[in-house]
């Protein structure tokens, strides 16, 4: 059997900086260690790695693996322990060398076949692979996250894209404000358009108040009891009912109870019933946002609840209730099940192309063309109808629905940069 | 001696956990009433209950008697007016989101005060009285919010004193606040009782030592003796207190 031969290895920390050299004992495996550790240094670069390995000759060297000596230089007392390096690390690898050469010498260090040393050179705040392993999950969560991202916005900006795109050639300020021309095959998206912003407006006139004025209530009167708690329950259960069932109920209840025929104002009543249930809860939050220890503060002054709710809670929460509520403006003008039935219809015959009439063409008790049930007639009642204007009605739509929704934020990015805690 | 509150078997509990069991206690007007103990001794609950925010607390059972001036507390109708009487300052500091002079004429503004003069000397004097007026005099529009931990618990305090209480609680009012400043406070807070019933609730043994006529002495739910200051600290009835004052446990 052929005795033992040693495979140096020494790896630059620039890549490519590779030495290989075969040795026939340990001594002078070491010494070769310490060489070429003087040679890297000397020539002004650095130095990461040196393995000494034991092979027999021709056979190859394996790299992986765990060896069976680890020693760190210039480590933070990281030593693999038992040769004292925990305690005092060497400052360089020629000096551990050296020293690993005298512990040689004395018996203490031996390699068999198959067996190596690692030398591993840090930088006194050089990364430990604990901190690469943290570094690459770190990396890796990083990319998941802007991955999902990515995916929600993508089909965002396709589908708006898209939509302009196609809506192009009949986007025009005539589109917008004349009205349906020719059993709508022709002319523009007035009065629709005009009809949605009557309904989320009256609507909202509605809700708003008495949304609100029940958060109040709900969030700084309520004792804790089971009657609040059923109202909470209610809340939320309302506000996940399908809005093709609130469509029915405003039928019911405002249409042909309370004798308000298919107008917009039953309409509106309708999908002012729809949104409470949020408007209510997000004016919750945003009062429950305002920290207790406030309330207590003025409360052990003498202030009565109400005072308390005017000059600290409602100040302080008013932004996050607009944005409750402006958001909510935003969902009823898309709204289109709880309108079917109530108050909106395929067209309106007293439609004028001028004077107030055309700039406000339905009152209270009339029904009402909507942009969102406009969209559907076009697309799937009524023949004829060029795809350019079935695109642009929806690509009005979605503007308006971007348009309120940005207020809502820069409102609320505003009011936010004057918090007062 | 005139007494100013009179507690007479008061019990209080949170769901199962008894806080005060049977306090019978008088305080003295325009005194100082120290009141000492370990954590968990029913000290801020005490104080809860002069001024009914115990209330705010939904678990809480009370039962026995308060007497303001011989008015029982509990079932008192108004109690917006009971608590414009009483001054309360609790350990943490609570700036109000408001300036610094709306967060002192906050009290008196509820109250009705709306004139302009009137409300300056008011705020200036409390601010100097809670030792915060020279630092905050050239900035009295800035938020309560910003200032400093130590500087809203000062805040705190001349909050407290502007509705012009007759009672001013005080819980560990000087956690935040340095040494020399706490000093100065208490040299205000003697010079207050002259018309003003204060207790100062305290973890400081040697701030009760320092500046209360009368102290209590809390353990376990449970008052353990009460007496004058010198009496508690130099020569107590109680094992426990003369352990406690000599800082053998607590």
């Amino acid at each position: 059997m052929a005795s033992p031969e040693y495979v140096v290895l020494a790896v630059e920390a620039e890549k490519g900086g590779e030495h290989r050299e075969t040795v026939a004992t340990l001594e002078d495996a070491l010494d070769t260690v310490r060489h070429l550790a003087v040679e890297i240094v000397e020539g002004g670069r650095k130095p990461l790695r040196f393995e000494i390995a034991c092979t027999t000759p021709g056979v190859k060297v394996r790299s992986r693996g765990t060896p069976r000596y680890r020693f760190f230089v210039n480590a933070r007392g990281e030593g693999a322990g038992g040769d004292g390096s925990e305690l005092d690390p060497w400052a360089a690898p020629d000096t551990a060398a050296e020293q690993l050469a005298a512990h040689h010498r004395k018996g203490v260090l031996e390699l068999r076949e198959g067996q190596r040393i690692r030398l591993v050179h840090h930088d006194t705040f050089g990364a430990t692979s604990l901190e690469r392993r943290k570094k690459a999950a770190e990396g890796l969560a990083r990319v998941v996250f802007s991955f999902v991202v990515a995916a929600m916005i993508i089909p965002v900006l396709a589908i708006i894209g898209y939509l302009f795109y196609r809506a192009w050639p009949v986007l025009s300020w005539s589109f917008i404000f004349r009205n349906p021309e020719a059993y709508m095959t022709a002319g523009g998206i007035w009065a629709p358009l005009v009809g949605t912003f009557y309904l989320a407006i009256i609507s909202l006139l509605i809700d708003a108040p008495i949304g609100i004025l029940a958060a109040i209530y709900l969030n700084e009167y309520a004792p804790d009891n089971w009657f609040t708690r059923t109202i909470n329950l209610a809340v939320l259960n309302l506000a996940g009912v399908p809005s093709i069932v609130h469509g029915l109920f405003g039928f019911g209840a405002f249409v042909l109870f309370a004798r308000m025929g298919k107008s917009v104002l039953a309409a509106s009543c309708t999908l002012a019933v729809m949104s409470l249930p949020v408007i209510v809860t997000s004016a919750r939050e945003a009062l429950a946002s305002v920290p207790m220890s406030f309330r207590e503060a003025c409360w052990n002054m003498g202030a009565t609840r109400w005072q308390t709710i005017r000059t600290i809670v409602l100040p302080n929460s008013m932004s996050g209730i607009l944005t409750g509520v402006i958001f909510e403006i935003c969902r009823t003008a898309g709204e289109t099940a709880p309108i079917l039935f109530t108050g909106a219809v395929f067209y309106y015959s007293g439609l004028a192309e001028s004077g107030v009439d055309w700039l406000l063409p339905y009152g209270l008790f009339d029904t009402c063309m909507a942009l969102q049930y406009h969209l559907f007639a076009l697309t799937t009642q009524v023949r004829g109808v060029s795809e350019e204007i079935q695109f642009g009605t929806a690509a009005v739509l979605i503007a308006l629905t971007l348009c309120i929704n940005s207020v809502s934020i820069s409102l609320r990015v505003y009011l936010r940069s004057r918090k007062k805690w | 001696m005139d007494t100013h509150v009179v507690f007479d078997n008061l019990t209080v509990a949170y769901g199962d956990q008894v806080a005060l069991q049977d306090l019978s206690l008088e305080i003295p007007r325009n005194q100082i009433f120290g009141v000492i103990g370990p954590s968990n001794s029913g000290k801020t609950t005490f104080l809860k209950c002069i001024n009914r925010t115990i209330e705010f607390i939904p678990s809480a059972r009370v039962s026995g008697t308060v007497a303001i001036d011989g008015l029982d507390v509990l079932s008192m109708k108004n109690v917006y007016a009971l608590r414009r009487r009483i001054g309360m300052v609790f350990p943490l500091p609570v700036g109000l989101p408001l300036s610094i002079y709306d967060n002192v004429a906050y009290a008196p503004r509820r109250a009705g005060v709306g004139d302009r003069g009137e409300l300056d000397t008011l705020v200036e004097r409390c601010l100097k009285q809670a030792m915060l007026w020279d630092e905050v005099k050239d900035r009295m529009h800035m938020l309560g919010t910003k200032l400093s931990g130590g500087q809203q618990q000062r805040l705190t305090l001349a909050r407290a004193l502007s509705h012009r209480p007759e009672i001013l609680c005080l819980d560990e009012f000087s956690i935040a606040i340095d040494p020399v400043t706490t000093m100065k406070i208490e040299d205000v807070l003697l010079e207050l009782k002259e018309y003003i019933t204060i207790v100062l609730v305290t973890n400081l043994v040697q701030q009760a030592r320092r500046i209360a006529d009368r102290t209590a002495f809390f353990n376990n739910a449970h008052l353990v003796e009460v007496g004058e200051t010198e009496t508690i600290f130099a020569s107590p009835a109680n094992e426990m207190t003369h352990a406690y004052v000599n800082g053998d446990f607590g």
